[in-house]
């Protein structure tokens, strides 16, 4: 859509407000200059601006109003000094910042290395690793929860076959290190996927020129190949520490209730409940969000990562030597197998009969992907419906925001992106009641359906709370294209939306791919505010099959099959997409030898 | 066949009113429910063949979004709302979003048990019931040479101690009803003594209530306190897991409501009807389902065995239930209960099993001084920081719901939820250390 | 220590391709020696594998004795410029000069000391602590050499080092590369495309193409004696006329040319055209001046002979005799300076 707005040519100043800010307006067209900007950059600036105020701001705030009225209805934050004189919500808060920042480093011991290899040698099925790298994302909600205990729970198949074997148990699901070894398998991908994308921006010249100066291993990589991949590090890890501070799944899957996420959702979803702390907590979450992406941004500020002076390529791959392969090989295959591990238990979980205190299910069967056999096409098209505009409409979004606040200097660019980020801390419950409160009785033209249950707001509350991802991915990426690039074409007599077609989306392919995978595969086991926007049954994704399915206790194994359906089409969606990638960037590249 | 269903038809047209006026019923009705599949949908197919002027659409919710769901939809909400806890229905009636509707089916008790069936006020109307009880998963008691439970007061024993599991009253309406029956059948200090030394044994208190049976049967931990078809719908699965009811049970019903301004009036009240009908009580002997029908005839058609809470007194009739006390406290016991035991688990756990190690090393050896710091230590850690009639004030559990006009609580919730806390933590501390001291002690 | 460079029967391919095909060639110690060549001849290739980027996969590359075919890059003690600069962005300029000091373990002091009289020598030492970002193309350029010649390379090799500089800058700048490494007495090896740059810096040039040398030579030797077409034709603008010699006589379609000292038979002669003279219609070989172009020193004339092109350069002088399009003129060559092709 606003790809649209950035289409449409606009002569004069199509923004009064803005206008009336400069002293140049009466000058006609160019006042826009001096910020930089086209005019249509502008218009679609103004149109993001507007899908956020409309679908984050308006609906959120008709929801936190709450965490500012006093008993009385008037305004105070009153609140607010009740939860930091609450010693179990500091002691939350205190946690929730903890595992965060432990998780990022536990993320990263697993994500940086994976990159690396990915990114340095020739290693077949680099695609599929890839692909195996996201699925970890892809928890389908509840069965993922059983399928973790099921392998790594008190007594689950890794701690059964221990204490068979050698008589102890270690406690992986226990406590805040639970919570923190669960997180980082999840969430690991984040990381992964953001530094792969700078990783292959980086221009080989810049390690060779490091090798031709002495440095090779462990050296090469710290001092010069990890700085310049720093804005994708840095993006996927800041994604890391406010989705696992914001994260609720996990902490109630190990039952860890000590953490702002779950302090809130119980306070929001407890039935006839009216205490306001549970949206205190979660405009304290917004705020502490804000303020470690700002914290990221800032550690990049002022450095130039532009590195791609000739159109990117990547690093020079290398073969490996016998020990180097193996050594490689053996690193892959035990990431990928206790990262996929859930995942590996959600498929037993589907074709077993009964799993019950047990290393492996009792008996198998096929039973399960019968029973869901019949409702399972529908579901999945929802899924691929849904989750794919959503993630069309972010990496759209993200792109644009991005190129405009890298690129222009127009005024509330970093305001807007700012609120876009915020997207990330909110929980589903609470923008999907925003949703409903803010459109219910807005009415569909000819059908007379509600704006709110119409299936297109479930798209837009995906797009809406990963919006964020694909703008993390798209900042990185556009951070390390070198602007020359942009002006040759310009000075080529392209215009502003030829240079962006032509020019800056192809060469961003990776981290566009890399923020369209994010949103997609996560967007497809959101649960929280699926559960509220869905109205009818023939609108359902997924998701909302495996809640269906998981209420019953006889249920976990349909659930499961469907869990499996679920990972298994955002496999498939993530592969073609890294191949198409990896076609592109062959093209681009220009090979050396 | 033909010939019977005419039969039939004419049978129940002349039998009852609401069937004759099935022709003029709207074409459709939308139910929101927080129950499974396996629940609904025998329902609704029933109740379509019934009326096939009527297409059925059901919306499956859990609780929080279903209420959100409705409160947000006030200018065209769905038809019904059919769920377990009564809480979420009393959150419904209290905002004016259900309609009262007086059932006309006959032949359905006042009572299961000790509680009553339908609203008093008349805005939702039970049409099951279920009874709590205890599930255990036998694979994991083999392994961990642990004896099968009867009784509420077994939960307590040493021996379970970190194998028990319950979900959070404030999490699930029909746990709060199992701790509001043990509060009122034992009284409040000794119900929260039961409460708390039973939660000196929990491993977990999960926020779901089908997060117990599923720990339960993958034999994360061996014990849960369940509602029975939980238990009975996992063994039928062939799960090895048992379910018993304790002597003392507690009944709990589950509900149906019309909701205020539905756009389908009267396919709604044909619905709740038809619930209540012999036809649809049936439905509940349905092995996926396994719930105790209202309709006390409806237990001649039941397997043998079945639970029958009209002829078994031990089902729920020991505690004469005061709803009125009940709803008074509602929010406020939620929160009390998370503070006492969901949140601060680990430290109750500490604190009793330092109690359960100290009387097992001293033994019925125990000097008097011993004795006196472990009674202490119990006291400690057993008992409430607030008094039943504290607990039943407007103007403290007023500070837990939402304000009604004149209302003056003398605090906010978080302020009291602060002081529990710390108390709580406070008297754990205490407890173990007392215990370990006993250990000493001359 | 400088050292020269051999470069033995070499072979290069990538998916089957040959980039290079049997490359032999001997850099002088102190050398400054040009590749030159169209993109695409392999020149860079060649320079790569020189520093260790790529093993060829036939031949030896060695460094005055040693043989460092299998040796990776980092230990080869090579100096390499890179057409891009490939300063590190996340470094001071400062920083960028120290990497290759800190990768041979000098001390703190001999670093601060070696980097600021690197960068004294190329004018940059008030620079030292910007960001390669916060300069021009010029002063990026002298950084990356900087840079390079800190860590006393035995070898330094230039990949196309003045190809993103703008005119002016280029042929400043080239003058100083050569009076550097003169002064440093280094072993240069420079890759560049343009043979006005490669014949004004260069002691000896290789010219290559498609991935073989065309000749090695210094630059009057290329321009005098092209061994080929291709050298002829890429070093300077060369009239090609085939024909056939035949007993000190080169006879081509439509005229001959006495004075050929070369063996009987098939030929290419390559004639420069400030070699020609033009002259009045009937003075020579007959043409028409099909173009004319003023070039400051020369007037270039495009003439047709009986359906060859030759291009013919006159010195310009005041007043001097122009001959106007279409006009016939006659052509006379002194046969010393025509180059025999095979």
């Amino acid at each position: 859509m606003s790809a649209h707005n950035l289409e449409a040519p606009s002569p004069g100043s199509p923004l009064p407000r803005l206008a009336t800010l400069s002293p140049q307006a009466g000058r006609g067209k160019n006042w826009l200059a001096r910020y930089n900007a086209s005019p249509a950059q502008a218009i679609a600036l103004a149109a993001i601006a507007l899908f956020l105020i409309a679908f984050l701001i308006v609906p959120l705030l008709r929801v936190l109003i709450v965490a500012f009225t006093a008993p009385d209805g008037s305004f105070s934050l009153v609140h607010f000094g009740d939860f930091f004189r609450t010693s179990l919500l500091r002691e939350a808060f205190w946690n929730s910042i903890y595992v965060a920042a432990m998780t990022v480093a536990l993320a990263s011991l697993i994500a940086v290395p994976l990159a690396t290899i990915l990114a340095r040698f020739h290693f077949r099925g680099a695609a599929l690793v890839h692909t195996l790298g996201v699925v970890p994302l892809v928890m389908p909600p509840f069965v993922g929860a059983v399928a973790m205990q099921l392998i790594y729970g008190r007594n689950g198949t890794i701690n059964l076959l221990l204490n068979d074997t050698f008589g102890f148990r270690i406690p992986f699901m226990e406590g805040l290190n639970g919570v923190i070894f669960v997180e980082a398998l999840h969430y690991f991908p984040f990381i992964l996927l953001n530094l792969s994308a700078s990783l292959a921006n980086i221009d080989s010249s810049m390690e060779e020129s490091a090798q031709n100066l002495g440095a090779h291993g462990f050296t090469l990589f710290r001092r010069i190949v990890f700085p310049l991949a720093l804005p994708g590090y840095v993006a996927g890890a800041a994604l890391v520490f406010v989705k696992v501070f914001d994260d609720l799944a996990t902490p109630l899957l190990l039952n860890v209730t000590s953490m702002l996420a779950p302090q809130a959702y119980l306070k929001i979803t407890s039935v006839g409940i009216a205490d306001p702390q549970g949206y205190v907590i979660s405009v304290i979450m917004i705020c502490c969000s804000l303020g470690a992406m700002l914290l990221s941004a800032l550690t990049l500020r002022g450095r130039d990562f532009a590195t791609t002076q000739r159109g990117g390529g990547g690093l020079s791959r290398r073969h490996l030597g016998r020990g180097g392969t193996a050594l490689a090989i053996a690193f892959v295959a035990l990431a990928l197998l206790i990262s996929l591990s859930p995942h590996i238990g959600i498929f037993l979980l589907s074709i077993g009969t009964v799993w019950s205190f047990a290393m492996l299910p009792d008996a198998y069967t096929l039973a399960h992907y019968v029973t869901v056999y019949r409702e399972a096409g529908p579901l999945i098209a929802n899924t691929m419906l849904y989750c794919g505009l959503a993630g069309l409409i972010d990496i759209v979004l993200g792109a644009t925001l991005a190129y405009i606040v890298l690129r222009t200097r127009l005024p509330g660019r970093q305001l807007v992106q700012q609120v876009a980020m915020s997207a990330v801390a909110i929980p589903g419950l609470v923008l999907g009641i925003g949703l409903l409160r803010t459109y219910f009785d807005v009415k569909l033209p000819f059908s007379g359906e509600s704006l709110a249950t119409f299936w297109f707001m479930l798209v837009i509350a995906y797009a809406v709370r990963r919006l964020p991802y694909a703008l993390t991915a798209a900042t990185a990426a556009i951070q390390q294209l070198h602007v020359s690039l942009e002006e040759a074409a310009e000075s080529l007599g392209a215009r502003k939306l030829g240079v962006l077609s032509r020019i800056v989306v192809p060469l961003m392919t990776g981290g566009l791919l890399a923020g369209f995978v994010t949103s997609f595969a996560t967007a497809a086991v959101e649960l929280s505010a699926t559960l509220l926007l869905v109205a009818r049954a023939p609108d359902a994704p997924l998701s909302y099959g495996i809640y269906v399915y998981m209420q019953a206790a006889a249920g976990r194994g349909p659930g499961a099959a469907l869990g499996v359906i679920a990972v298994v089409v955002v496999a498939i969606a993530t592969y073609i997409a890294f191949k198409i990638a990896e076609r592109e960037r062959g093209l681009k590249t220009r090979e050396l030898f | 066949m033909k010939l019977s269903r005419t039969l039939l038809l004419a049978a129940i047209c002349a039998l009852s009113a609401p069937a004759a006026v099935a022709q003029e019923l709207e074409n459709k009705l939308v139910i929101v429910t927080s129950f499974s599949k396996d629940l609904t949908t025998p329902f609704a197919q029933a109740f379509q063949k019934k009326y096939p002027g009527v297409q059925v659409e059901i919306q499956n919710r859990n609780t929080a979004a279903a209420i959100a769901f409705i409160r947000e939809t006030k200018s065209s909400p769905p038809d019904i709302f059919w769920a377990s806890s009564p809480d979420a229905f009393e959150v419904l009636k209290k905002n004016s979003m259900l309609t009262k509707y007086q059932a006309k089916a006959q032949g359905i008790a006042s009572k299961v048990g000790s509680y009553p069936v339908h609203d008093p006020a008349g805005y939702y109307t039970g049409f099951a019931a279920s009874g709590y009880g205890i599930m255990f998963n036998t694979r994991y008691m083999r392994a961990n040479n642990l004896p099968a439970p009867k009784e509420w007061d077994d939960l307590k024993k040493p021996v379970y101690f970190g194998h028990v599991g319950i979900s959070a009253p404030s999490r699930s309406g029909t746990t709060h009803l199992t701790v509001e029956t043990i509060l009122q059948g034992e009284g409040w200090d000794k119900g929260w003594a039961t409460l708390l030394e039973m939660g000196g044994n929990f491993t977990q208190v999960s926020d779901r209530s089908f997060g117990v049976p599923d720990a339960v049967n993958s034999g994360q931990y061996g014990l849960g306190i369940v509602i029975d078809f939980f238990g009975l719908s996992a063994k039928a699965s062939g799960f090895p897991v048992e379910f018993v009811y304790p002597s003392v049970t507690t009944i709990v019903p589950a509900n149906v409501g019309i909701i205020a301004n539905a756009s389908h009036p009267k396919a709604a009240e044909a619905f709740v009807e038809f619930l209540l009908s012999d036809e649809g009580q049936q439905i509940l002997l349905d092995p996926k389902i396994q719930r105790l029908p209202v309709r006390a005839t409806t237990y001649a058609k039941a397997p043998a065995g079945y639970p029958n809470p009209f002829t078994d007194k031990s089902l729920g009739a020991k505690v004469n239930f005061n709803a009125d006390l009940s709803e008074g406290r509602y929010e406020l016991l939620n929160s009390l209960f998370d503070r006492l035991i969901t949140f601060r688990l680990k430290e109750l756990n500490a604190a009793w099993k330092a109690i359960q190690d100290a009387e097992k090393t001293l033994g019925a050896n125990a000097n008097a001084a011993a004795k006196k710091l472990l009674a202490d230590a119990r006291k400690l850690a057993s008992s409430a920081p607030i008094t039943e009639k504290e607990a039943s004030n407007p103007t403290i559990s007023g500070a837990f719901h939402e304000m009604k006009k004149g209302e003056k609580p003398v605090g906010r919730q978080a302020e009291f939820e602060e002081r529990w806390d710390s108390y709580a933590v406070k008297s754990y501390a205490e407890a173990k250390a007392l215990a370990e001291k006993a250990l000493t002690a001359k | 220590m400088p050292r020269g460079v051999t470069i033995d029967h070499v072979s290069f391919g990538y998916n089957k391709t040959a980039v290079l095909d049997d490359v032999s060639l001997d850099v002088a110690q102190g050398e400054l020696f040009a590749f030159l060549g169209p993109s695409g001849s392999g020149k860079t290739t060649l320079l790569r594998l020189i520093a260790g980027f790529g093993t060829p996969s036939q031949g030896r590359v060695l460094i005055g004795e040693r043989d460092v075919t299998g040796l990776p890059a980092w230990n080869r003690n090579v100096g390499m410029v890179f057409q891009s600069y490939a300063l590190w962005p996340h470094m001071t300029v400062a920083k960028n000069v120290a990497f290759g000091l800190e990768r041979r373990k000098f001390g703190r002091a001999e670093i601060t000391k070696k980097v600021r009289t690197a960068l004294d020598m190329v004018g940059l030492g008030a620079f030292a602590d910007r960001r390669p970002a916060q300069l021009s193309g010029g002063q990026q350029q002298r950084v990356a050499l900087a840079r390079t010649i800190v860590i006393e390379p035995e070898v330094l090799l230039l990949d196309e080092p003045l190809s993103n500089l703008d005119a002016k800058l280029r042929v400043e700048m080239r003058s100083e590369l050569k009076a550097m490494q003169r002064k440093l007495g280094i072993t240069a090896i420079y890759v560049t495309h343009d043979q006005e740059e490669a014949n004004a810096i260069a002691d000896r040039i290789a010219v290559l193409d498609q991935g073989r040398i065309q000749q090695i030579g210094t630059p009057t030797d290329l321009y005098d004696h092209p061994a080929n077409r291709f050298v002829a034709t890429f070093l300077g603008t060369a009239n090609l006329i085939d024909g056939r010699i035949d007993g000190g006589r080169f006879v081509a379609d439509k005229f001959t040319l006495e004075g050929i000292t070369a063996a009987d038979g098939g030929a290419c002669i390559s004639i420069r055209p400030q070699d020609i003279t033009l002259g009045p219609a009937a003075s020579g070989a007959g043409a028409i001046v099909a173009e004319r172009e003023f070039l400051g020193s020369v007037v270039r004339y495009r003439l047709r002979m009986s359906g060859q092109h030759i291009v013919v350069d006159m010195p310009h002088r005041r007043d001097g005799e122009t001959y106007a399009v279409g006009a016939e003129v006659g052509l006379t060559v002194d046969p010393r300076q025509i180059a025999v092709l095979r």
